[in-house]
């Protein structure tokens, strides 16, 4: 009796070490998964897929500005900001490329990824009516490093940094559906 | 002994649970804090007649910002901090709007000590003091028990109608 316990208690033990491993397979599904969310515009699926201590620095060149500028967010704020991309009815994000780094413990990973991503531009010095109300979309050209890693038996984003470049083009010129 | 494996049990999940609980929870102050009378920045350190509670309350706790509550020293209940903060949109980019005051109890009040903030917005306490007051004054807000009794008044109270 005291033997099968002790194999069934090693056996999980052995399986509980195995799952805090990750692998290549297992961290591109997790940035599917993290890109469908992106593409839904659904703030808690986005936000859950980020750990308790998340955190991401922007560089972000404006079309027109002559610097970048530098944002830090926590968890907290990021989650407010993925609440007010649900506003958004035509959105497209397109991955370009994806690499994983395992580390050597294989507790963590960075992934350095390229999306573009399309959407409206609100001129910030004008109050949209409708949501259609816009002239360009912007196209942002990002450059995401993130780590990953396992948070409570759940695999998140610990931190990412992106670099973000942002143009415009006419409204004409892009055909996003609405959803 | 087995009789008491259950109980145990339970004993050892609810005391974990409640251990869980009470480490996830963000920090804020306490219902007493919150409930002192907010003080003006003039010399006198003269009641407003609102509670802290009620200048947030009326202030929407400034819109959408994300509030965070934090003790800048842990083993001081007296004083805290609330960071504001948001993103704005604007031409060059998004940039991080925020503004943290620091509130500080002193006998039955709570003083606005210090306010930092992003450029643009402004960190002087006085007018940030009556920045806040706007809003209870607007909607008429519930005032301390001090200036509800005949006679009672305080910083720019009774607002002007």
């Amino acid at each position: 009796m005291h033997r099968t316990l002790a194999a069934i208690l090693s056996c999980a033990l052995l399986l509980g070490g195995c799952s805090r491993q990750l692998d290549r397979v297992q961290v591109k599904e997790f940035i599917d998964r993290a890109d469908d969310a992106a593409r839904k515009r659904f703030a808690p699926e986005i936000c859950a897929l980020r750990g308790k201590n998340f955190e991401v620095h922007v560089t972000f060149q404006g079309h027109d500005a002559d610097e970048p500028t530098e944002l830090d967010m926590t968890r907290k704020l990021y989650c407010r900001e993925a609440g007010s991309f649900s506003q958004l009815r035509q959105y497209r994000l397109e991955r370009n490329s994806i690499s994983i780094e395992l580390a050597k413990d294989r507790r963590t990973a960075k992934v350095t990824a390229d999306y573009i991503e399309t959407m409206p531009y609100y001129e910030p010095d004008r109050i949209p009516v409708t949501p259609d109300d816009f002239r360009h979309f912007q196209v942002v050209e990002i450059l995401d490093e993130s780590l990953v890693g396992i948070e409570d038996g759940d695999l998140v984003f610990l931190s990412t940094n992106s670099q973000a470049h942002q143009s415009l083009v006419s409204k004409e010129s892009v055909d996003i559906p609405y959803d | 002994m087995k009789a008491l494996a259950g109980p145990a049990m339970l004993l050892v999940i609810v005391g974990g649970f409640t251990i869980y609980k009470a480490m996830s929870k963000e920090p804020a102050p306490s219902r007493a804090f919150l409930e002192l009378e907010l003080a003006a920045d003039d010399d006198d350190h003269t009641g407003t007649c609102y509670s802290l509670s009620t200048v947030l309350v009326a202030n929407g706790v400034f819109g959408s910002a994300t509030r965070t509550w934090s003790a800048p020293d842990p083993d001081n209940e007296n004083r805290w901090n609330l960071e504001l903060e948001g993103v704005s949109h604007g031409a060059g980019g998004p940039e991080r709007v925020y503004q943290v005051f620091t509130f500080e109890k002193f006998g039955e009040q709570a003083r606005l000590v210090d306010v930092d903030g992003s450029r643009d917005l402004p960190v002087n306490i006085t007018e940030n003091i009556d920045r806040l007051l706007e809003a209870p004054h607007h909607r008429r807000s519930t005032p301390v028990d001090r200036c509800l009794e005949d006679g009672g008044t305080g910083y720019q109270y009774p607002p002007k109608k």
